[in-house]
């Protein structure tokens, strides 16, 4: 019988009411077959069993259950509103507490997930390798590098069948072109080749991809770079294809072949201009193929599914093959591949063409931003929790009434659900109010939009799963604490919350002060190295210095040595200028390097690698370098012929290196250094100083006399009044340099940009260390309210019997300060270690001790103190008579 | 509370609930509305109230024997509770209230 009812009845009658339905069907389908007859009665029962198709019977099944849900919720939200509306403070303390803890980590976050977006666009990212290269001399590492051969690329897309494609570059430092009448200053400028816009995914406006860096005399230009050449407001750069611009001291016309988009903030290369590797080469026919020359960088596209350490492992023989030993290129020369996925993290390399950022402070960030996070969690968790003796009542009552646990345990998520929301709104808003001032801390465009953007899926996985165990884990704990209370003891009104709880809430503060400690005492010692870093004697004066843009466009003739002495003259005229040398290096950059280098009588088997630093016959003077042995470049030695320069500084560095003995024995030694054995006397020994940071150790300099249009000069002032001399100076250049733009930096702030990301890093640790001990110190404001409240009897009982204020206080301050002390002692070893690993990231770096330990130590137990003052106060005050009428 | 008001068809349903007694189930029902009151209705109707009557609480149900005309199904078999047979008392006397303002025809012969 069952074929006659409908099969459709199934698919919406809920099933507990299908037996009952068909049943009444089918007993009504038997009475009209009598009636109606089969057909008829057929009809019928199709007609009433679609009759059930009503929302009444279709949701009969859920909607009931739902329904009620939905009234429960309703409820919880009236008692969440109303809970945080009674207690007010308490609430605000709450909520404020896990705002800031949020908003300090949506901050980070957003920096941090900038950090790791970088180069994400490529499309070929994780196949693409940086070369890098290691080069040995007499057992030594000398070189730590990117740098290399021109050859390189080619010869290993030539020999390796897993590499796709490969293309090389060489930043060429700061261009500056002359555009019809207009002269431009300062382009970051990179020579590339051809292969160049197919190995990255670095976007082209207009121009061909294949072809723009080919030829010689090519170059490409960011559309920010064209729009100012060019000063269009509309994008039909095309026009400009071919345009002839001129770069400063050449005078071939340079033809634009192509516009590329911006480089992307996350981008490693930055680059306004880009020149075709071809320019580079053009002067120098060998230059193509020289396996000496190096300064070169390679990428490798790698083909699909190629193991990157295997064809790494391959390079010793390649090394062998081309390079012999020391035989080619003066040193072993050792290759390897880096992800370019790490080029802007992890890179430690020597003349880096990358923007990079140490990953290590990336990483604590992200560690600090979680520590935040769970400390301002632990807060709400000890917070509510805290608050179990108010509500203890409250779960009794609704027990009786005939709550059950899932109910009440929904009731409080519900609760922790709202404070979270509420917190996250207010943490929006903060982090609003504080973007500008962040984004100019670490100097960058952040907002929290274009941070989501750059999440990728699994991120996005990781950050929800995080925040969703937080928002669970900070909920659940006090709603299965609270909904466990048996009604018969809470509402005899004695209940004290179980020692376990207690011992909980306890570990919780320590954790806090923990944390606390070991960030106050990071910061101290951060901020330690940073002043350390700041008053080191650097062995050199880089105070009240004036750097001048070199005069590029000025043609290098035959009076140019004049020019350039007499400019020189004129400057030291003006009225606060003590004094004036041009170099082509300056403190704090990264020196060029010589590596065949040897003293005059020995065999030239063994030769050494010393840093180069060419400077004019005032340099030494004007930045007060100590002469040890010897003396300085002298006016008289200054010529423009290259062939006729013949003297040489070393640092002492430099002699212990070459083994020439003591400075006075230097003096005077005969040195080989540069093409066709070129000989030069050591006249002087000067003492060694730091010219770059103080991360790196001090390194061994030998100074040349040199004297060229592309040199910098640095004018020493006798106090830091820059704005007074300036317009004087730059009448003096003006004249002596006509047709070029002038343009000036101060030295210190050059050196100081070695530092920005110490700095960076200091102020965050700085700022997140007070939000930490914020949070903390709401966490301990909870707990001692708690404690006065329950110990208000204690107290009460205590005051009768004769206790003094004072060993009230000092009972209830006790309790607290033990935690807060366990916690500075637990705090120490760690922020001992963390503190050490950072700083091992210098070369010269201040000792720890561990007396720099107890000012952290002192600033907790301090600050706890104060907290914990008023409701400690307010408990010892409170008059017997008081708390204990109720007894 | 405010009182909850039945509708006319809910109230002959539940009437009929009271009336059945043991045999008060879906396909009875609507034979019975059919036989008294000659009004073809359609089952669904009948479960949809009586299964909103439940929600109210006005009638309770449990399952009864199945018979072979029902293909061997069980009934349903609805009862009254006390709350649904107070509200039809309060319904029937509200009604009587009603009724007695009414003019009746006994009025109209003793004026003429």
């Amino acid at each position: 019988m069952n074929e006659r009812v409908p099969r459709f009845l199934r698919w919406f009658c809920p099933p507990h009411l299908l037996e009952e339905i068909e049943g009444d069907l089918v007993q009504r389908h038997e009475r009209d077959l009598v009636r109606h007859g089969a057909s008829k009665a057929r009809v019928r029962l199709c007609w009433s069993a679609l009759g059930y198709l009503r929302p009444g019977i279709i949701l009969r099944n859920s909607f009931t259950v739902r329904l009620f849900r939905m009234i429960m919720l309703q409820s919880y939200f009236t008692t969440a509103t109303r809970n945080l509306l009674k207690s007010k403070v308490f609430s605000a303390i709450n909520i404020f507490g896990l705002a800031v803890g949020l908003a300090a980590c949506m901050l980070i976050f957003q920096f941090v997930s900038f950090e790791f977006s970088y180069d994400t666009f490529h499309e070929k990212l994780d196949r693409t390798y940086r070369v890098t290269n290691d080069r040995f001399q007499n057992g030594k590492l000398i070189q730590h590098g990117t740098i290399m051969y021109p050859t390189i690329g080619p010869t290993m897309a030539k020999d390796y069948a897993e590499v796709e494609a490969y293309t090389r570059m060489m930043p060429s430092g700061e261009a500056n072109f002359k555009v019809s009448d207009k002269i431009f200053a300062g382009e970051q400028s990179i020579f590339a080749d051809e292969h160049f816009f197919t190995a990255f995914s670095f976007k082209l406006i207009s121009g061909d991809h294949l072809t723009c860096l080919k030829d010689p005399y090519s170059v490409v230009i960011t559309e920010a770079t064209a729009l100012r050449y060019f000063g269009r407001s509309d994008t039909k750069y095309t026009e400009h294809l071919g345009t002839a611009i001129y770069l400063a001291g050449d005078s071939n016309p340079f033809k634009i072949t192509g516009i590329a988009a911006d480089t992307p903030a996350n981008s490693h290369l930055q680059f306004s201009v880009l020149f075709s590797y071809s320019t580079a080469i053009a002067q120098d026919a060998g230059a193509d193929n020289s396996w000496t020359w190096s300064d070169m960088r390679h990428y490798l596209v790698l083909k699909p599914g190629a193991d990157y350490k295997a064809l790494e492992a391959k390079f010793e023989d390649f090394s062998n093959r081309y390079f012999q030993g020391e035989k080619v290129s003066g040193s072993i020369e050792k290759f390897y591949l880096q992800p370019m996925k790490d080029a802007h993290l992890y890179s430690d390399y020597e003349y880096d063409i990358a923007r990079t950022s140490d990953g290590r402070a990336v990483w604590a960030m992200s560690g600090i931003a979680i520590f935040i996070l769970v400390l301002a969690w632990i807060n709400y968790v000890n917070l509510t929790t805290s608050r179990a003796v108010v509500r203890a009542k409250e779960v009794g009552v609704r027990k009786v009434m005939g709550a059950v646990r899932s109910q009440l345990i929904g009731q409080f998520i519900v609760e922790s659900l709202v404070v979270t929301l509420l917190a996250l709104a207010v943490a929006v808003g903060i982090v609003a109010a504080v973007q500008g001032t962040f984004n100019q801390m670490i100097r960058s465009e952040l907002t929290l939009a274009s941070a989501l953007t750059l999440l990728d899926g699994q991120a996005i996985i990781v950050l929800t799963v995080f925040f969703a165990c937080g928002i669970i884990l900070a909920g659940f704990y006090p709603a299965f604490v609270l909904s466990a209370y048996q009604p018969a003891t809470v509402l005899k009104g004695k209940h004290q919350g179980s020692s376990g709880g207690r011992f909980l809430l306890k570990s919780l503060v320590v954790f806090q002060f923990v944390a606390s400690t070991a960030l106050i005492a990071g910061t101290l010692v951060v901020g330690k190295q940073l002043s350390f870093l700041n008053e080191a004697d650097l062995g050199l004066n880089i105070h009240n210095t004036i750097i001048l843009d070199p005069p590029q466009r000025t043609a290098w003739d035959s009076v140019y040595l004049d020019r350039i002495e007499s400019f020189k003259h004129a400057v030291l005229q003006i009225e606060g200028v003590t004094k004036v040398t041009t170099s082509g290096r300056l403190p704090g950059q990264r020196l060029g390097r010589n590596f065949g280098i040897r003293p005059a009588d020995r065999p030239s088997d063994k030769q050494y690698t010393l840093s180069v630093m060419p400077v004019d016959h005032d340099y030494i003077d004007a930045y007060g370098i100590t002469i040890v042995a010897g003396r300085g470049f002298l006016a008289s030695e200054a010529t423009m012929k290259y062939e006729d320069l013949k003297t040489v500084l070393l640092n002492e560095s430099a002699i212990r290196l070459l083994e020439l003995g003591t400075p006075e024995s230097a003096v005077g030694k005969v040195i080989v250094m540069g093409q066709q054995d070129k000989k030069w006397t050591v006249v002087g020994v000067v003492k060694d100083y730091h010219q770059e940071s103080l991360h790196k150790p001090k390194e061994a300099i030998v100074f040349r006399p040199a004297y060229w249009n592309n040199s910098r000069a640095s004018i020493k002032l006798k106090d830091n009044n820059f704005e007074r001399v300036l317009p004087e100076i730059e009448t003096a250049f003006n004249q002596h340099f006509p047709d070029n733009a002038f343009g000036y930096t101060i030295l210190q702030d050059r050196y100081e940009f070695q530092y920005r990301d110490d700095r960076r890093f200091g102020q965050v640790i700085r700022i997140f260390t007070g939000l930490g001990l914020i949070i903390s110190c709401l966490g301990l404001i909870g707990l001692s309210a708690h404690m006065a409240v329950q110990r208000t009897k204690e107290i009460g009982i205590r005051k009768v019997m004769g206790a003094s204020l004072f060993s009230i206080v000092s009972l209830l301050t006790s309790g607290f300060m033990n935690l807060v002390i366990v916690a500075a002692l637990v705090a120490l070893p760690l922020a001992y270690l963390g503190v050490d690993n950072w700083l091992s990231g210098f070369a010269y770096r201040i000792e720890l001790n561990w007396l720099m330990f107890i000012p952290p130590i002192l600033i907790v137990v301090g600050v706890a103190a104060m907290t914990i003052s008023a409701q400690v106060l307010k408990a010892a005050l409170a008059r017997p008579a008081e708390t204990l009428k109720y007894e | 509370m405010p009182k909850e008001y039945l509708g006319e068809f809910e109230e002959l349903v539940l009437t009929l609930v009271a009336a059945l007694r043991e045999d008060a189930y879906g396909a009875a029902l609507a034979e019975e509305i059919d036989k008294k009151m000659g009004r073809e209705v359609n089952l669904s109707a009948v479960h949809v109230t009586l299964y909103r009557l439940e929600d109210k609480g006005y009638v309770k149900s449990s399952f009864g024997g199945g018979t072979k005309e029902r293909g061997g199904r069980r009934k349903r078999i609805y009862t009254v509770t006390s709350a649904g047979m107070a509200m039809l008392r309060a319904m029937k006397e509200s009604r009587v209230e009603l009724w007695k303002m009414v003019p009746q025809l006994k009025m109209n012969t003793k004026l003429g």
